[in-house]
């Protein structure tokens, strides 16, 4: 390593294509000296610290920790190029967040520009454009919306684990620190898990159109429920379809079958 | 929706629905005419006022007997309460105008015709009331079996929406852009090396998009046709990451020729890449058993990836279309199951009828 050549890093979970991109990054610019290959989030970051490369080439997905979450860490230490597949929220992101990026498979003149680029700001020692507010701000384009609701729940049938579909919950019922969940398998058998979460937290992330709270300790499928009978002092019953057990619905919830 | 049918519903409660309303008056102005009309009759306008009131009468409690008592005891059908309530409502009708015409002039109302006129009233009601009532009954029956019978055909064109729903998010969720670049990204790399490999990946590529772009009308596959997509897509996922993916198929003979709607095999174990393998350092295996047996066939789909410990990551939109196709496919005769495995992974259960695909 010659002392007046740029350093770089490669990181890209899937080999073919970290080869491939070092053979054509050696094309168009050839001085530069790729110093490390990573193949996840957590090795760029190791193998950063270790070299310091003055320009880091990153893939946005990868396993462990991303691309993103490994510039975040580089911070402005390095110039970043992010490098993704086509993907049209990140591509958006970058755009709006005028930082370099290039799209698999990489094309040799887009490449071209990228490297001029890079060179123009080694040259002339400016500071490296991904700035802490915009990664920031990639970041949060980037992840997954977690409001989407539950489809499956993780609960304990017997000794396995089982993934209960959303739609097959009659309804759920607070048991002390445990959650009940009453469910109906695919032959149409009502059945029983337990959850080791509270029923409110449980409660929350399912689909608010299909699942109400009708007492403190009970959250009900709409679509489960065979009809609601009136009781006295303001409270009522909900019985279900196919299943001999009733459920209480206490005043404060009443006004959910008010219309009926 | 439910508020119309509930709204509708309540204009059946109200006292008196109008047709009923006309129909009782008609009635009553009828037998009132003809009861004006006979010899030694009391004035006409007096014989279609009573007929008139005691009719409403009888329709009122017709009416409310129909709703009310809300339950019975199951040795009393409603028709029954409701005849007898006529029966007894034709009296009470009769003798409620009479109470009027005695307050007014209580010599005239005790009058032998006006007497003869409230006999003949009661007479006449007690003998055709019963059988009103009854004809009432019968035609409601109709038009509820009509409604019943409208109602079915609306929930089987609702499953048929269905079916053609998730047929159509089927289509839309095949090829995703994110996979088919990063492959060709892949090829390209494997060409412009010069390596051997590109022609054998290209074959592979091009055997997971001719299965994968949409087929509207191939209702089903055979499971041998779904094996080879798997294959072929698992050979791709590995060609991408050879350090981090091992799979095995295990298929026992007979499975090939049976019926298998498209993408089934497929979507399981785009799963297991997707959300046990991919997001794992270190990768895993990947583990497919298919096996025929008494008339059932069981595919297992293993994988030993990060399990679902992490939330949020997407999982459940591939599956909860499949859940559903699969029960339109098999008429519910089908079950799939997700199982989490020691000390980490996903092991998919899919058991499904053996029947032999169509030539």
């Amino acid at each position: 390593m010659s002392a007046g050549r740029p350093t770089g890093l490669i990181a890209d979970d899937e080999p073919l294509l970290r080869d491939s991109f070092e053979r054509l990054l050696a094309k168009a610019w050839p001085e530069l000296d790729v110093v490390a290959r990573a193949r996840n989030g957590r090795e760029a970051i190791e193998l950063f610290e270790t070299h310091r490369p003055q320009v880091c080439f990153l893939d946005v997905q990868m396993p462990g920790k991303t691309g993103v979450e490994a510039a975040h860490h580089i911070g402005r230490r390095a110039h970043i190029v992010f490098v993704t597949a086509y993907d049209t929220y990140a591509v958006e992101a970058f755009r709006q967040g005028v930082l370099d990026y290039l799209v698999k498979p990489v094309e040799p003149p887009r490449l071209a520009e990228a490297v001029a680029r890079l060179q123009e700001r080694l040259r002339a020692a400016q500071p490296a454009l991904n700035t802490e507010a915009l990664l920031e701000q990639l970041a949060a384009s980037l992840r997954t919306p977690s409001t989407a609701p539950l489809r499956w729940l993780r609960a304990s049938v017997g000794q396995t684990v089982q993934l209960i579909p959303a739609e097959a919950i009659d309804y759920l019922r607070s048991d002390q620190k445990y959650t009940l969940v009453a469910w109906r398998d695919d032959a149409g058998k009502a059945r029983e898990a337990v959850i080791r979460l509270p029923l409110k937290d449980v409660g929350a992330q399912l689909d608010a159109s299909q699942f109400v709270q009708v007492h403190r300790s009970v959250v009900v499928n709409l679509n489960a429920i065979a009809h609601i009978t009136r009781g006295a002092n303001e409270t009522a019953d909900v019985h279900l379809k196919g299943r001999d057990e009733v459920l209480p619905v206490s005043r404060n919830y009443l006004h959910l079958f008010r219309q009926m | 929706m439910a508020a119309t049918a509930i709204s509708a519903k309540s204009n059946g409660i109200a006292l008196l629905p109008w047709q009923r309303l006309l129909f009782a008056t008609a009635v009553g102005a009828s037998f009132g005419t003809g009861n004006g009309l006979v010899p030694m009759a009391p004035p006409i306008a007096v014989t279609v006022g009573h007929a008139v009131t005691a009719a409403l009468v009888v329709a009122l409690a017709f009416t409310l007997l129909e709703r009310r008592p809300p339950r019975l005891p199951p040795w009393l059908p409603r028709w029954i309460l409701q005849v007898v309530g006529v029966f007894l409502a034709v009296p009470i009708g009769v003798l409620l105008p009479h109470l009027l015409s005695m307050a007014i002039d209580i010599h005239a109302a005790h009058a032998p015709p006006q007497m003869t006129g409230l006999a003949i009233l009661i007479g006449e009601g007690l003998l055709f009331g019963p059988w009103i009532a009854l004809g009432a009954v019968v035609r409601q029956r109709e038009v509820f079996a009509r409604e019943q019978a409208l109602a079915f055909e609306l929930e089987r064109s609702e499953l048929a929406r269905r079916a053609l729903d998730a047929r159509f998010r089927l289509l839309q969720a095949q090829v995703e852009p994110h996979f088919l670049f990063n492959t060709l990204a892949n090829v390209q790399a494997l060409v412009d090396g010069g390596s051997p490999r590109a022609s054998k990946v290209l074959g592979n590529l091009i055997a997971y998009l001719r299965a994968a772009v949409p087929r509207m009308r191939d209702r089903s596959t055979t499971l041998g046709q779904e094996l080879d997509l798997v294959r072929a897509y698992l050979e791709l996922m590995q060609m991408r990451m050879p350090d981090r993916l091992v799979f095995r198929l295990n298929v026992g003979a007979s499975a090939d020729t049976l019926e298998c709607p498209p993408m089934t095999l497929l979507t399981l174990v785009e799963n297991s890449v997707r959300h046990g393998i991919d997001p794992s350092e270190e990768g895993g295996n990947i583990e497919v058993d298919v096996a025929v047996r008494a008339g059932r066939c069981g595919v297992r789909v293993t994988d030993n990836g990060v399990g679902l410990a992490t939330h949020g990551s997407g999982l459940g939109t591939g599956l909860a279309t499949l859940r559903e196709r699969l029960q339109l496919a098999f008429d519910g005769d089908v079950q799939l199951r997700l199982t989490e495995i020691e000390p980490h992974g996903v092991r998919a259960e899919l058991d499904f009828p053996a029947r032999q695909a169509a030539q």
